[in-house]
Order: structure tokens, then sequence, then C-alpha cells
């Protein structure tokens, strides 16, 4: 095997597996929080991406102002999300089917939403350091790709500093691990669900700025990252928050390796296939710390 | 007992009345309850998401496709090949995969209909990928051929009927009743010496064989398949219209497939805001009719049944 083909497709299988990461740190933080696996988390970074390149092409923003405009604008999405719809669901005591159904419901009215004002159109943002490649001994990377990976791993160090060393991040796990208990000591539970939900949305929407140079902004694009998030959350452990990040890049090299043996249309075939496999053999993922609720 | 006379002869003088389009969706309304009967069985009294339908609808569309066109066998074959296959497919896919529950399985089962997808349009020596399966014959019964809406549309619904006559006994029967007890206590179920999984199993079974069976008379309608048909778009709708039409209740599917294939006909006419007014009513649908349609209609008509 040709030595750079091979770095060349682990540092591809390296940046998808930083997008699944992102993904999937968003729909773990929701997990954490409200026991809810959220099917429009995907569709927090389709409303980030459009957003900011609304906010760039139309309105004439600067750059990282646009990028902050769509993480707030999918942060904002998840509090009306929760507020709206999950609410009044969790008062009449719905199952977890029924938010799975909601949240894909909700994913379909916005891609519909999407359709309807933007077209089918597919968009791309401006990168940072724009179309600039890096060289790595022989292989290639974007030099968006490399922030893409580092803006990731802070992302993931900054959740794990919230929900260990601030306050709010405490009493946000303490109301989904005890809702009584965390009641009784004086935390507004669902304030901390909202909160939630507000965290979730702007990793999303986050998600969906970084990624918007690397592959299109498409009104069809949030199942697809949803899934692919969520088997990255799964294979790494939804309980952990390194899980994500672990799960995404294994998935990202081993579904890179995957298309140097096979057609590149295997390629979702490999993760779907890893995904099962992982969810009946390793249920609480390679990390696996912590019990993972219903199943 | 009058509603429903009334609602026979409706149902007969439909073809008669309404214009080709308009039968042609009611069509696709049999089609979809039949496939989506097999969903609302496993959400209902099994309590399983199932988001796989599609790959079965598809393995009955290509098996009927296959056999008439590349084979040259009688459409009867086709019917039973895709049949078996789905059996065989959902007993060795489903033991493992039906360990997990919740959303856990939910999500198994979408990992399930993207692979199927995916595999419909690589095998293309067997699916004819992208380009598809044309030419598949039409059905003849009795020597009559089934060429048009309206003589399909009879075929369509009788054979709804007898599955939902089937489904119906089946749910009065000891099966039916271990099903529920699996659904709302399962660990009282396996005590009382339930064998949950291989139950879970064998429903996971028959669902498949019902979407298989309305892929079949799907591909002999429109006489032409690909695998753009059998995404997973479309095990969506199969799951939304178990949970729109009331999942526990033996007309839900019908009136849920009537609301999937009969409403973005009505809005295609508002042009493309048509699908988001459709998610929209979806999402209120899911929020506000826990029982589904199936449950509005029984209130509207002052009557409440147990499932």
């Amino acid at each position: 095997m040709d030595l750079t083909l091979l770095l060349q497709s682990a540092l591809a299988g390296l940046t998808n597996g930083f997008v699944y990461a992102l993904i999937g740190l968003g729909l773990s933080v929701i997990f954490r929080g409200t026991r809810i696996i959220n099917a429009m988390q995907g569709e927090f970074a389709l409303i980030g991406g459009m957003a900011s390149y609304v906010l760039l092409e139309s309105l004439g923003v600067a750059l990282p102002v646009a990028a902050l405009g769509g993480a707030v604008l999918g942060g904002i999405t998840g509090v009306l999300v929760e507020a709206v719809l999950v609410r009044p669901m969790r008062r009449r005591g719905a199952s977890e089917e029924s938010y799975l159904l909601l949240t894909l419901g909700v994913a379909f009215a916005i891609s519909a939403a999407v359709l309807y004002f933007f077209g089918r159109d597919a968009r791309l943002l401006p990168g940072i350091g724009g179309e600039a490649s890096a060289l790595f001994f022989d292989a290639a990377i974007r030099v968006h790709a490399i922030w893409l990976i580092v803006i990731a791993s802070a992302v993931m160090a900054l959740l794990w500093l919230f929900y260990h060393r601030t306050v709010v991040g405490l009493s946000m796990m303490a109301a989904s691990v005890d809702e009584q208990g965390a009641t009784t000591v004086g935390i507004n539970v669902p304030l901390m669900r909202t909160l939630t939900f507000l965290l979730g949305g702007l990793v999303g929407g986050l998600a969906g700025v970084l990624v918007s140079p690397l592959i299109t902004i498409h009104y069809e694009m949030g199942l697809l990252l949803t899934l692919k998030g969520f088997a990255a959350a799964i294979l790494g452990g939804l309980a952990n928050p390194f899980g994500a990040v672990v799960g995404g890049v294994t998935l990202g090299l081993v579904e890179s390796g995957a298309v140097l043996y096979f057609a590149s249309g295997y390629k979702d075939v490999v993760s779907m296939v890893i995904l099962i496999v992982i969810m009946i053999v390793m249920p609480n993922g390679m990390l696996g710390r912590g019990a993972r609720k219903g199943g | 007992m009058a509603l429903g006379a009334v609602a026979f002869i409706v149902w007969l003088a439909v073809p008669a009345i309404a214009s080709r389009s308009i039968v042609d969706v009611l069509v696709f309304t049999a089609l979809y309850a039949i496939a989506g009967l097999g969903v609302s069985f496993l959400l209902g009294h099994c309590g399983i998401v199932t988001l796989a339908q599609s790959v079965f609808y598809g393995v009955g569309a290509y098996s009927a496709a296959y056999c008439t066109t590349q084979l040259g066998w009688a459409a009867p074959a086709g019917f039973l090949a895709g049949m078996g296959i789905s059996a065989i497919l959902a007993a060795v896919v489903g033991w493992p995969v039906l360990r997990l529950s919740g959303y856990f399985l939910a999500l198994a089962t979408l990992a399930l209909g993207i692979i199927g997808h995916v595999l419909f349009l690589e095998w293309d020596w067997l699916t004819g990928g992208t380009l598809g399966i044309g030419g598949i014959p039409h059905l003849e019964l009795f020597g009559l051929m089934l060429n048009t809406p309206q003589r399909f549309y009879y075929l369509a619904w009788l054979v709804l009927a007898i599955v939902l006559w089937l489904h119906a006994n089946l749910l009065n029967s000891r099966t039916g009743v271990a099903m529920r007890a699996l659904r709302d206590a399962p660990t009282a179920a396996a005590a009382l010496g339930v064998d949950n999984h291989a139950l879970k199993a064998k429903v996971f079974v028959l669902s498949a064989v019902l979407g298989s069976l309305a892929g079949s008379l799907f591909a002999h309608y429109v006489s032409f398949v690909s695998a753009d048909s059998f995404g997973v778009d479309r095990a969506i709708s199969f799951l939304l219209l178990a949970v729109l039409g009331g999942a526990r209740t033996i007309i839900g599917p019908v009136l849920g497939a009537l609301f999937v294939t009969v409403m973005p006909h009505a809005l295609s006419t508002l042009g493309d805001i048509h699908a988001l007014l459709f998610a929209a009513g979806l999402v209120v649908a899911v929020i506000f009719l826990p029982d589904g349609l199936a449950g509005l209609l029984q209130r509207a008509l002052g009557r409440r049944e147990q499932a």
C-alpha cells in the first residue's frame, strides 16, 4: 500500500471524525441533560450553517460575527424546541418513542422550511485560511480542517470543565440524574432542561458553521449528520464527554479505511454496521463507564 | 353498522366518480396501509419503533421485478420469493437487533434502513441501481388485466381488507394477548412463560412479510422500480402513518395511510410550502394526538375502546 495514500485517507478520516464528534457532542449534551435522543441535532447544524451564510453573504457581516450568529441561532432554536414542544409533552408523561418522533418531526419541518425559503441549492461558507492546505509529509489537509479539529477539541475540554467545575453544569447533571433530589436542594429542574437544549443547540449550530466550508449546506444534510453523530456518541459511550470524540475519530478512520478497499458507496454501510454491532456488543461504548439507560 | 355500510358504498363508488389521479393516490393509500400495518403492529403491540420497513418493501418490489422480468416466472412466484426472502432476512437480522430496546433499537433499525438503501443502489446487477428495472408486467386476475388505477384499486383494497381481518384475528388470539402483556408488563409476561425475545422476533418477521407484500404490489402497479423508492424517507412515512393513525387500533394504519398519501396530494396545489405544512402537521399530531387519528375518530363517535 502506498504510504502517502494511506496517510491522505487517514487525514480525511480524522477530519470527518471530528465533524461526527461535534454532532455527537451536542447529542450527548442533550442526552445527559434530559435523557432524550435528539433526532434534530443535524438540523441545528443546518440552521447554524445557513444562518451564518445569510449573515455573511446577504447582510455583509464579518465572518467571525456571522459564525457566532450561526451558533447563537442554533442555541435559540434549541430553547424554543424545549420550551414550546418538549415541555408540554413531558407534562403529559410522554414515552421515549414519542420524544424521538417529536424531534424527527421537527427535523422534517426545519428541513422543509429551509427548502421553502432557500431552495435546493447547496452553499459553501469560506473556511478559516480560505482554500489553503497544509502539507503533512506528502499528504494534504485543509487549514480549515486543522482549525475544526482544534476547535472541536477545545469545545470538548470546555464542556468537561463546565460539567465538572461550574455550579450551573453540576446542577444540570444533578437535575438529570435525580430530579426530585435536585428539586429538594433548590435546583430549578425545568430551567436546567431548557439550558441543556440551549447548550446542545449552541454546539450544534457551531458544528454547522465549522462543517459548512468542508461539506455544503443543503436542506437534506441534517439526517445523515445526526446519524453519524449518534454513531460517534454511541461508539464512545453516550455518558462520557470524551466519548463522542473518541467514537467520531474511530468512525471517521474506519470509514476512510473502508473506502480504500470497497467502492465508496459502501462507506455508510460500514459505519452503520459498526453502529449496530457496537450497540449490541458494547452497550456502554468503548470508554464503557456509566450505565446507559434504555438499552 | 349503518356507518360501515355507507363507508362500503362510498368505497365501491370511488373509482367511478373520482378522477384518475385521486384513484391513483388511493391505490397508494392501500399499499402504504399494508406496509404500515406491519410497522403499526410492532409499535402498538410490542412497543418497537422500526425504521427498516423500506428495506422489506424494497425486497418485495425487487423480487417481483426480478422474478417476472429476468427469470420469466409467473407473478405469484415473485410475491412468494419476496415474502420468503423478507422473512428469512427479518429473522436473521432481527434476532440480534431485537435484543436492543427504546431509542437504541429505533436507531439500529434506522441504520438497517440506510444499509438497505445503499445495497439497493450498489447491487445494480440485481436491482438496476438508480436506473431501476422497468417493464414489470401488470397483474392479471381471472383474465382481467389490472392495468388501470381503477382496476388495481379494488385489488389493493381487497388485499388490505384481508390483511386487516387476519390482523384482528391475531390480536384476539392467545398470541395477541401475549403481545399486549409484553408491551405493558414485560417482566410479568416473562414470569408467566412468554418468551419475550422470540415473540418480538416473530412479530418482526410478520411485519417484514407485510412490507414485502406491499412492495410486490407496488412493483406490479407502477411497473418500474428504482432505488429512489426505497430510501429512509419511505421508512419514515411508514412509521409516521402508524403513529398518526394510532398504532393500537386496527383501523389506525388505514387512517394514517390516508393522511400521508392524500394530504401531500391535496397540499401540493399550494406549491413548495406543502412539505412544510405537512411536517408541521406531523409535529402537532405527535404532541396533541397520543392515540392518533383513530383515537380522535373514536372520541368523535362518542365511544372509547381499549385496545
